[in-house]
């Protein structure tokens, strides 16, 4: 049956009108948990607030985990699913960045809107700084096509390049999850409380 | 004091969550697997089969092929001997036995051409639509009574008796100037002049089947 979009269950002409939707659900949601706060981002860096790293890795293994029993069951043919394809080369240096943008300025792009709706100052700030970055890159766009085209690996998943049974990576992936889990609650604890 | 059992039982909520967690992630791994229902549905299977749509005539397809309507893509699946000594115009061969491979799934697994697939009967051709079919491979036909059914209706077309229908002539003037078209010689015609035509072999090219992604991202 589904995914429902490919399938043709849901039409393509919905998808903005879906994609607004979730944006909304998203972004309350991120406000509603205190993301809109840089202190809050930051605190994984500084190892006194990993309420990041549990919701993001929580989130990927709910829906993994979900994904997968649905397909188990013939809701989904997780097969259909679109996967992001990879440039190997352009994902680690924009990761690099994107890691360095995250810890000087506590936010990552989504939850750097979500202040700037709540009115923040330094959000507004990131914003435009973002939007400087985009300018750049669009501008400089013929220096960095070899980065930004290169090494293509595909559509893959680390189930298709590590060759492993998916139902083994998700429980392993949990296990890590929840080790990484209590590490970062050991770290917490050993760290002088900072209040905001 | 109510709520310090509460907070006690509340002590062991993320312990409890990560639990289930673990649970569910493990029951994914314990679960016994079955194989899956590869291809299409069984309901549309049927009715691919029962369509209309499934056969083309010899008739139309030499309409077609006179007309050279480019959106006709003949693949011949009997071996490559029985290619060789005669085929359709422009026909590709891919052998029933090589239809799964790499190579012939470029040809059949696009949405460009109307692909029509023949073999002496359509016995064959019949085998390896019904396989295409379930792999979920688009317009797909097959040639109706194959290469024999060719031979007997335009190649070498039955002249019809003076009580047939006016219908009937219609047709066999038709099919005798489609065997002309493919090369077929006729007595009246060797008075005239003496023109083999050669068809110049066709390269089709395919693309593959691009396949539209959704777009997605954080």
């Amino acid at each position: 049956m589904g995914p429902l979009i490919p399938n043709g269950i849901i039409p393509h002409e919905w998808d903005s009108i879906i994609a607004i939707l979730i944006g909304i659900v998203f972004g309350f949601v991120l406000e509603a948990s205190g993301f809109s706060s840089s202190r809050k981002l930051a605190g994984v860096f500084y190892g006194y607030d990993f309420a990041v790293l549990k919701v993001f890795f929580t989130a990927a293994l709910v829906a993994l985990i979900g994904m997968y029993y649905m397909d188990y069951l013939g809701y989904v043919d997780v097969t259909q699913m679109y996967v992001h394809p990879t440039y190997l080369w352009g994902a680690i240096i924009g990761g690099v960045i994107m890691g360095l943008g995250f810890v000087t300025g506590g936010f990552c792009p989504g939850t750097s809107l979500c202040a700037v709706a709540i009115g923040k100052i330094d959000a507004i700030v990131y914003v435009i700084g973002i939007m400087i970055g985009v300018f750049i890159f669009s501008e400089l766009f013929f220096l960095f096509q070899p980065l930004y085209e290169g090494s293509f690996l595909g559509n893959i998943t680390l189930v298709d390049s590590l060759g492993i049974n998916p139902y083994w990576f998700i429980f392993i992936f949990t296990i890590i999850a929840i080790i990484s889990f209590v590490i970062s609650d050991i770290i917490r604890k050993r760290n002088k409380k900072i209040f905001y | 004091m109510v709520k310090k059992k509460v907070a006690k039982v509340l002590a062991f909520r993320y312990m409890a969550l990560a639990g289930i967690l673990v649970i569910l992630a493990g029951g994914l791994v314990l679960l016994p697997k079955y194989e899956k229902h590869e291809g299409i549905k069984p309901e549309q299977l049927l009715s691919n089969v029962i369509s209309p749509e499934r056969y083309i005539t010899t008739d139309y397809l030499a309409d077609k092929l006179v007309n050279q309507d480019p959106s006709y893509l003949l693949i011949d699946v009997r071996d490559e001997e029985s290619y060789n000594t005669y085929t359709l115009p422009n026909a590709i061969n891919i052998p029933l036995a090589k239809l799964l491979d790499e190579d012939s799934e470029m040809y059949l697994n696009q949405d460009q051409f109307n692909i029509v697939l023949f073999s002496n009967d359509n016995f064959h051709a019949d085998q390896a639509w019904i396989l295409c079919n379930r792999l979920d491979y688009k317009n797909l036909h097959v040639l109706k009574g194959g290469v024999n059914m060719w031979y007997n209706t335009i190649i070498n077309p039955l002249k019809p008796t003076e009580d047939m229908p006016a219908i009937a002539f219609e047709l066999f003037t038709f099919r005798k100037a489609a065997s002309m078209y493919f090369g077929v010689a006729y007595p009246e015609q060797f008075k005239a002049k003496k023109v083999k035509k050669v068809i110049p072999k066709k390269v089709i090219t395919v693309k593959k089947k691009k396949k539209a992604p959704a777009e997605g991202g954080c």
